[in-house]
Order: structure tokens, then sequence, then C-alpha cells
């Protein structure tokens, strides 16, 4: 029972009593280390109107080390994959013990809204982004329909 | 202690003298404050604790009768040692040694208008105030001693007027106990016939204020004092042989604010009118206790951080600490740590030195009282912002020439520029 630990029961009781807007996060069994998280897609996105779901894994040594999170509802997007592996900095180079489960569920909320082509995991989707916004948008709205309902 | 009785009986039978250790302890409820003397660098108290005549801080007030001591007339012998004057040890004295076999003798007498406070390294009688020198912070170990010191064992004698406005004059060396002062053959001194002075080995030096004591004065130039009290630039070096000229349109009466340099030790005289503009322990426990109303949280720990009201007592996982390159507060934890001292701040990913926060309690150092939002770097005193600005601008005396600014609760040489850094809280209510 580490700072760790500590930390994670606050930030756990800080998501239930006061979760930021659009987002929720809870445990999966009774295992402090693993949560589930769930995003509303964005309004004025292709992703409006669906729930996303999510996995979080919390390291022992957790805030000193990432957690890894991936989705596990099928979503079409530039920065993450089939997988649901999501390519954001600050869950990888940028980390830092300051960035709590509400500010990272807050920063995919904003990724959603906001892809980054330049650093893409699914190329072929950010090229779309980039050349073909309607087209991108018609996929992504129906992988929401089929996926996120 | 037998000498402190006989002093302190003399005292009250003569009813004209009183010296030493009776003096410092001034009569119970009516006695006036003419001002303090702090020692700069150990923040309320010393580090084995305040005892006697050595303390981190020195009230001045008016004693019982007037104790004071002025110049009355001189004379030229051959052998000051056999003068009346020097084996007299009820007349002060000064004697200036010019050559092997001729010397000037300055005959004090009592002056009942003024009230004389001595200090120096001499535990003997006539020193009221016991200085030693100062370790900075940083070189403080758990049983110091100071094996060589450079303050003069009577360094200087302070004599303030007992009636309004109470004006505190300072000079260089203080009476020993055959109540004498002997500058001898190596000594600066200088006689004209009418005019005779001179410095004393290490010399007291005196820096005044521009502009007060208060969030907008600045530091002044350094002086030296002489024994007989005018003002001199300093010299080459401390204890260089040659003076330059007198500053005639400079005196040396202490001012609120005034800094006072023995070589060793360095006091910052406040008057006591002036220590109204600095914050009560009432007043500075409120200001405390507003800030850590915010609840300001580690944005790691997600713990809620306390600031200590009172000196350096550990709160254990409430202690905050600070990230000197940027000012964000934490707890302790070890993220982000390099392989020499500096550490990346989580927030802000700035590398710097990581350091506990402690308070700056010596009030009488404080030029304003506005919240304690800053701390100095590196050694992580808080005080209020205009007060360490203040402070990062005071260059110090250290060594033979050199000067540094230093914190004045602990007296480690400030680092970087400015020297302090803007305290950042993550305040759960901002949250």
């Amino acid at each position: 029972m580490g700072t760790n630990n500590k930390r994670l029961k606050k930030e756990l009781m800080e998501m239930q009593s006061d979760p930021p807007e659009n987002c929720s996060a809870g445990l999966v069994g009774d295992d402090i280390y693993h949560w589930q998280a769930s995003i509303f897609g964005p309004e004025g996105t292709p992703y409006a109107g669906g729930i996303f779901f999510l996995d979080m894994k919390f390291p022992t040594d957790y805030p000193f080390k990432a957690p890894t999170i991936r989705f596990t509802t099928k979503i079409y997007h530039p920065n993450i994959n089939s997988n649901g592996s999501i390519c954001v900095d600050i869950l990888r180079s940028q980390w830092s013990p300051a960035i709590t489960v509400n500010k990272v569920l807050l920063s995919l909320s904003s990724l959603m809204a906001d892809p980054n082509p330049r650093d893409p995991l699914v190329p072929e989707i950010a090229k779309l982004y980039e050349h073909d916004l309607a087209k991108y948008n018609k996929n992504a709205k129906e992988w929401t329909e089929k996926f996120a309902r | 202690m037998e000498m402190a009785l006989h002093s302190s009986s003399q005292q009250s039978t003569a009813g004209e003298y009183s010296q030493g250790s009776p003096s410092h302890k001034p009569p119970r409820g009516q006695s006036i404050k003419f001002g303090e003397l702090v020692i700069l660098g150990y923040n309320g108290h010393l580090p084995n604790g305040d005892k006697g005549r050595r303390k981190s801080k020195f009230i001045l007030a008016k004693k019982i009768a007037g104790n004071g001591v002025k110049p009355y007339r001189k004379h030229i012998v051959k052998n000051p040692q056999s003068s009346k004057a020097v084996q007299d040890t009820h007349q002060h004295s000064v004697s200036y040694t010019l050559s092997r076999n001729q010397a000037v003798i300055v005959e004090y007498k009592q002056d009942p208008n003024t009230d004389m406070y001595q200090i120096g390294r001499s535990s003997e009688v006539p020193i009221d105030y016991v200085v030693m020198d100062t370790i900075p912070g940083n070189q403080r170990t758990a049983n110091d001693s100071i094996t060589q010191s450079t303050i003069s064992r009577f360094a200087c004698r302070i004599l303030l007027e007992r009636d309004p406005p109470y004006t505190a004059r300072i000079f260089a060396a203080g009476f020993d106990s055959g109540r004498n002062i002997f500058l001898g053959e190596k000594a600066v001194k200088w006689y004209s016939g009418e005019e005779i002075d001179g410095l004393t080995t290490n010399g007291v030096f005196i820096m005044q204020p521009q502009g007060g004591f208060n969030p907008t004065g600045k530091p002044g130039v350094w002086r030296e004092v002489s024994v007989g009290g005018a003002i001199y630039p300093l010299r080459e070096s401390r204890s260089a042989p040659l003076k330059s000229n007198q500053i005639l349109d400079e005196d040396n009466i202490l001012h609120d604010g005034t800094v006072i340099d023995l070589c060793g030790a360095t006091l910052l005289w406040r008057s006591a009118l002036g220590l109204i503009t600095s914050p009560s322990e009432h007043e500075f426990q409120t200001l405390v206790e507003e800030i850590n109303a915010g609840r300001p949280q580690c944005p790691v720990g997600l713990m809620t951080l306390v600031l200590p009201s009172k000196g350096t007592l550990e709160l254990s996982d409430k202690q905050p600490y600070v990230y000197l390159s940027c000012g964000h507060v934490h707890g302790q934890h070890q993220w982000g740590q390099k392989e020499n001292d500096s550490r990346t701040c989580p927030l802000c990913i700035k590398d710097g030195p990581f350091v506990k926060l402690k308070m700056g309690c010596e009030l009488s150092v404080y030029v304003d009282s506005e919240p304690p939002t800053h701390c100095f770097n590196p050694c992580g005193h808080i005080a209020s912002e205009a007060t360490v600005r203040y402070w990062s601008l005071v260059p110090v005396p250290h060594g033979c020439q050199g000067f540094q600014a230093v914190c004045p609760f602990c007296a480690t040489p400030l680092h970087a520029d400015p020297g302090y850094v803007k305290l950042i809280f993550q305040d759960h209510t901002d949250d």
C-alpha cells in the first residue's frame, strides 16, 4: 500500500463525486489498478451520440508511470487503431505524474474532436481526414452508429 | 556571575552606571523599547537555543538610568598602560597608540542623556549582546564549533538618546572590563592635533537603505564607521591599513533597516516605530492560515499540503516542497530525479532543484505585512514578495572584500538571478 494506491483511491473518489463533463470512470472489479472509463462522443463531431468505452490498466508505480489505455469500442480515428491503441503524447513521452485520469479523459475527448493527422496511428484515416473531410466524417459517423450505440 | 552581581549592585546604589548582564533585562512594565537588533541567519532562535546574552535577536530598551559616555578631554602620554585614565576602572577612555612611546588618550565622561549597549564576541560583563560568527544554513552541521572568529571581542557600541526621537548612533569598538578601548600601533588611526580617530582591525560596516526599509526601499552603499563615529568609504580590503577621506554628509545614526556588519555576523537594526510595518505574530498566523485555507494540493500525491506556521516542523506527507526553477509546490515524491540534485517538475517539465519549504519566522526582517507567497533560492525560506525582493538586492559582506546576497533567515548565499521564486500552489478549490 504505497502512495500510488492512495492516489488511485483519491482519483476514484474524485471521479465518482465530481466527474468531468461527458466522461465517467470506475473499477472493473475490485482491483484498484484496473478501471473502465467511458466518453460521450463530443457534440459537433462525427462521434456525437456515441458512447465509447475504454480499458485502463495502471502500473503499480502509478503515477510515476503512465497507465495503459485503449478504446474497447471500435472508433474511426487517425490516432486510434483497430486494437483501440491510442497515439497521444501525454500517455507516452509527455507523461508526468501530475496527469490524472480526469485530465487523461478530457484530453482524449478533445483528441476525438480534434484529431492529430501529423502523428497518425492509422495513416489512411489521417490522409482522408486531411484531404477528404466529408468522406472521413461519413465513415466516422457510420462507425459510431454501428459500434458505439 | 559575581561580577554581574557586583555591577548590578553598583548600578542600584550609584544609579549612574549599568553595564553588562543586568542591563539586557529591561525593568518590567516601564521600559521603552528603542528597537531591535536581529542577527541575520537565525530565523527566530540560535541553533542551540537562545541563552542569556546570546540570542538571535536583541531588544534595546531604555535603561533605568542613562549609562552612556561621551568624550570630554584628551592628552598625550608616553605609556597608556600606566596612565591614570586607563588604570581607573570607573573612567572610560580610548587609547590611540601612535608610536612605541607616544599615545593619545581620550577620556570619556558619563552622559546621563544616553544609554549605551555594547556588542561583541566577548562574554565579559561589558558586552550586552554576545555574537558569534554566523555559519550559513547550508553549511551547518549538528555540532558546529567556531574555531576561528573574525568578530572582535568588543566589536561596537550603540548609544541611544533617552528622549524622543531616541536617536541611535553606532561606533566602532566597545569598552572592555577596565572601561578602556585600546587601538594598538598597527590599527588605522590618525591624529591631526585637533582630531583623533581610528578604525578597528576588521572594521564595523553599516549600510543605510535608500528610501527606507519598505517595499520600495533599495539597499544603499556600505560604509565604515570609526571609533569616533565618523563615516568612511570601505577600505580596499577589510583590514587594509589605509583609510580614505571622511564622508562628511553621512552620519552614524541608525535608521530603521540599517544593516550592521561586524565581520562574521550581520545585524539588522529595526526601530520600534519601523517594526509596526512588519507583521505581528498574530497577523502572520492569519496570513499563513489564509494560504492553508485554499487547501493547496500536491499535483502528484493529490494530498492536501500544509504550510508550517512555526519553524520547520515535520509534517510528514503534508510538508510542501518546491521546484526552484518554476515555483510549483508539491509534496515529497521521487519522480523525475536526475543524477545530480536536479528534478523534473511534473507540471512544466522544467529541471531544477526540489527543496523543502520552510517559513521565514523572523518577522522583523519583513519589509511589509503581505502574505508569504515567495521563497528564497536555494534554501526554500518563505516570505512576502517585497521581503524576498528586498533581501535579494542587499549585498552582505563576506570574507575580506566579497559581497553576496543571503537569505536573512539562514544566511545561505542566494542562487541564480533573482535569488527567489514565486510559489505556485495547486489550490484544491481551483480544480
